[in-house]
Order: structure tokens, then C-alpha cells, then sequence
């Protein structure tokens, strides 16, 4: 079963589209959604949550409509939203207390020892709190009541490199349960490399392409060449060029390059970077 | 809903102290004014305000958006705002009868028909601002559902203390069990559950 498919989903703002985005997460996967500042990310969690609604299209949520009694669905999703949204004057053990009584599944061990693990002050008020700490309170409520979705929005952003190492590899830990997936969006391109299965880059509210990572880092590379040999290249295999006074950087197709090309792998972000340019 | 409440719960400790403060200031300046009829309403017209202020905090904070990816429908999230509403106002209310009773028993005036008057005019008008106000805010944002809000808070203010005759004169009447008051009280009760109703409904098609 997928635990998310959106088929076609379109939602206008004045100035903004989102468009015809279809994008499918199979449980025990993760989907990275890599977009600039104002591509679409968080529109398109709002989407998925009903939160906005979308003009057109369809979203399923673990087998079922995202209209259809939604409330019970939640039961099973966690989310974190890049400004997290926990009323600044609640303390740690006031938030297990609210989410005790919001959660059927709430699990009050799993929240103390991921607050202990996290190094969480316990009598600060969450408006004292850094901004990884607000993040890490609420990946550890979203961790808490046995979720099999998680819905991340920019969740590592503001973490320092040792939390946000600390924190994927929590959300590696979760997908080790082949019912558990997560959607995470992000502009901090490498985090995702790490933790994804899949990559989608958005793009101005339009879906650049979802693909396998793997697929994706065995399918491009990137080549140095002067502008001569870049004139000879099967224009098919020339996906992007950066020219500078010694020749070319260019990402290319490895299957359509010439063997004496030394065809070196390209990262995510390169690769995102690229089509970003491609697009404009 | 019961976290809602909780969440809310925690948030009024927290944040509206100060209202707790005026309303013993107001209810003190009551027993000393017993003429003035202003200090008895303005504290019960204050705990009105709590449910915007709570909401206030929650846009702040993201909450809206937050809530909604919980388990909570938005009609939950519309009724916990009007119970806070309604518990608040109804503790005020308790409040000052206790004291209103006090005093009219310390001064030799206790009149259980005036004190229920009383009682029964403040539960009626209590609930108007609220009402009119957080469709509104549930329509539009706490600020400029906050404007409507001050715009009644100031016209019943200046119908209470300008039109002191009518206040007094109908603080002067007896309550009279009957068909009319039984109109007046279920009348405001279709006008508070019809401003719930406005607020579940336009709540549910805001986007967050």
C-alpha cells in the first residue's frame, strides 16, 4: 500500500499556482521534497492535510481520501511544521500532558525517554526554547504516538549539524518499520541526500521530476569539457551547461556519453541546482 | 477536546493573570460604588474577552495550523473557544453574585428577587460580545475580529453607563418568573448558539 498518492492536485493563489503536482510515497519509503523558499513545499503538506484546499485533483493518506473523516487519519500522521505551532508558554511535561489527551496512541514512556535522549529542558517554556530545540519537541511529540506518516516540513532547518545528525537518524530508525514512511521537505538539500529514497525537486508551485535517488545519481553525471568537444556531444546526453573561460561544466546522461569521458557522479544538490537553472 | 481545553487551560493561567486582578479590582470597586453599575458588568465583559485572547496567542504561535494536523476536528477547535468562553464568564459571574450577596447581606438590602435580576441581566448580556464578535474572528483573523469585538465592548459600555436610567430602573424591577423572561433567556441562547454555529461553518472553510 502507498501511504501517500497525490494524483493531479492543483490549488491557485493570487500570484502563485501549484500545479498538477502527482507524487506517490509507498510505506516504509522516504520522499524528499527539495524546493527553493516559496516553491510549494509546505502548500503541498497543507494539501495532503486538508489544512488548504485543493481546487482540483485527488490525495490519499494511508489507502484513504484526505476529506474523508480526516480526524481518525491523523491518529496516524506526525507533523512537524517549520514553525512547529506549540503555544510559547507550555513546558515539555505540559505538552505530554495536551498531547495525552489528543493522541489515542499517545505513548507517555516514548515521549520522556526521546525528550531525555534529546536533552530537553523539562521547566523552560517552549517560547525560551532555541530554534532546534522547538524543532526537536516537536519531532519528539510527532515520534511519540506510534505514527506510521510523517509529514516534515523543513523539520531540520535551525538544528545544529550534530542534532540534525542525531535527528535522521531517528527518522532512519522509524522507516526501519517497512509500515512506517515520511514525506520531508527541505531547502538544505543535503540532509535529504542522506535520509531519502526518493527525490522530488518542486519548482515555482510545478513538480521538476520524483524519482528514485539512486536512479537519479546512476542516471546523471557530470562532465569537464572544452567547447569544442562540448559541440560533438549528442545533444540528447547535454542536460545542462555551465560555461567558464576553460571550457565547460556539464550534466549529462551517463548512458549517451562517449566512454573517454571520465563521467564524475553528480550530488542531489548539483543536480537540483542545475534543473533549477535549466527551468529559468 | 479535552486536550484543547487542557492547552487552553494552561494558556489562561498563564496569560490572563491580569484579568483575574481587574476583575477583583472591579468587583471590590463595585461593593464600595454599589450605585454604578459599570464595575459590576465590565469584569463579566472582560472574561468575555479571554477566548479572543487566547486565539490571539495561538495565531501567534502557529497553533492554528498545528492544531489542525491533530486529531481535532475544526468544529472541536470552534466549541473548545466557546466552553473557555462560557466557563470563564460563568465563574466571574459566580463571583460576583457571592459578593454582590454579601454585601447587600452585610448592608441589611439582601432582596433575592434584585439579586437574580441582576444575575439574570449579566447572563444575558454577557454572552452578546462574544457572540457577535467570534464569527467574525473565526471568519477573518483575530485582529480585525478584535476591532468588532471593542466596537460592542464600547457600544454596550456607553449603553450602560449613559443610559443608567433604563439599567436602574430595570435593576429596580422584581424578576417575574414567566413566559416573557423564559422569551428573553432563549432568545440569547438561539443568538449564542447561532454565533457558535457561524463560527463552526466559516472556520471550516478558512484555510489555515
Amino acid at each position: 500500500m502507498n501511504a501517500l498518492e497525490l494524483k493531479n492536485v492543483t490549488k491557485h493563489f493570487p500570484g502563485f499556482t501549484l500545479d498538477n503536482i502527482s507524487l506517490t510515497l509507498p510505506s516504509g519509503c522516504i520522499l524528499g521534497l527539495i524546493g527553493e523558499n516559496g516553491a510549494g513545499k509546505s502548500t503541498t503538506i497543507k494539501l495532503i492535510l486538508d489544512i488548504l484546499h485543493k481546487d482540483s485533483g485527488s490525495i490519499t493518506i494511508l489507502g484513504k481520501d484526505n476529506t474523508d473523516n480526516m480526524r481518525l487519519t491523523k491518529e496516524d500522521i506526525g507533523v512537524v511544521f517549520d514553525e512547529v505551532g506549540i503555544p510559547g508558554c507550555l513546558t515539555v511535561p505540559e505538552v505530554g500532558k495536551v498531547m495525552k489527551l489528543t493522541f489515542q496512541n499517545w505513548d507517555e514512556g516514548t515521549y520522556e525517554d526521546l525528550i531525555r535522549k534529546m536533552s530537553l529542558p523539562t521547566d523552560k517554556r517552549f517560547q525560551d526554547f532555541s530554534r532546534g530545540m522547538k524543532m526537536k519537541l516537536g519531532i519528539a511529540v510527532a515520534l511519540s504516538h506510534d505514527s506510521k506518516l510523517l509529514l516534515l516540513d523543513e523539520a531540520t532547518s535551525g538544528l545544529d549539524p550534530v542534532a540534525r545528525d542525531e535527528v535522521i537518524e531517528m527518522f532512519s530508525e522509524f522507516t526501519r518499520n517497512e509500515n512506517h514512511s515520511i514525506l520531508i521537505s527541505s531547502h538544505i538539500v543535503s540532509d535529504l541526500e542522506k535520509l531519502c529514497d526518493t527525490i522530488a525537486f518542486i519548482h515555482k508551485g510545478k513538480l521538476l521530476l520524483c524519482e528514485e535517488k539512486d536512479q537519479l545519481l546512476s542516471e546523471y553525471g557530470l562532465i569537464h569539457c572544452t567547447k569544442e568537444q562540448l559541440k560533438d556531444l549528442d545533444p540528447a546526453a547535454v542536460k545542462h551547461v555551465k560555461e567558464n573561460p576553460y571550457g565547460a561544466e556539464v550534466m549529462v546522461l551517463r548512458d549517451k556519453i562517449p566512454a573517454f569521458f571520465e563521467v564524475r557522479p553528480i550530488s542531489i544538490e548539483e543536480l537540483f541546482v542545475f534543473m533549477i537553472k535549466e527551468v529559468k | 477536546m479535552k486536550g484543547l481545553l487542557l492547552k487552553d487551560f494552561y494558556m489562561i493561567v498563564k496569560y490572563c493573570r491580569s484579568y483575574l486582578l481587574m476583575a477583583i479590582v472591579f468587583l471590590t470597586v463595585s461593593v464600595l460604588n454599589p450605585g454604578n453599575t459599570f464595575f459590576v458588568f465590565y469584569p463579566v465583559l472582560l472574561a468575555g474577552m479571554i477566548p479572543t485572547t487566547l486565539l490571539s496567542y495561538d495565531e501567534r504561535s502557529g497553533w492554528q495550523p498545528y492544531s489542525a494536523a491533530l486529531p481535532y476536528t475544526k468544529a472541536q477547535c470552534v466549541s473548545a473557544k466557546y466552553l473557555v468562553g462560557l466557563i470563564c464568564q460563568g465563574a466571574i459571574l459566580v463571583l460576583l453574585t457571592v459578593v454582590q450577596g454579601i454585601c447587600m447581606s452585610m448592608t441589611g438590602t439582601f432582596d433575592i428577587a434584585e439579586l437574580l435580576t441582576l444575575v439574570l441581566m449579566l447572563s444575558i448580556i454577557a454572552p452578546i460580545a462574544p457572540a457577535f464578535c467570534m464569527p467574525f474572528i473565526f471568519k477573518l483573523g483575530v485582529e480585525k475580529g478584535r476591532i468588532a469585538y471593542y466596537v460592542m465592548i464600547a457600544i454596550i459600555c456607553a449603553l450602560v453607563v449613559g443610559g443608567s436610567t433604563i439599567f436602574s430602573s430595570a435593576l429596580d424591577a422584581k424578576i417575574e418568573p414567566g413566559p416573557a423572561a423564559v422569551f428573553v433567556v432563549l432568545l440569547f441562547v438561539a443568538l449564542y448558539a447561532l454565533s457558535w454555529f457561524l463560527s463552526i461553518k466559516f472556520y471550516e472553510k478558512r484555510e489555515l
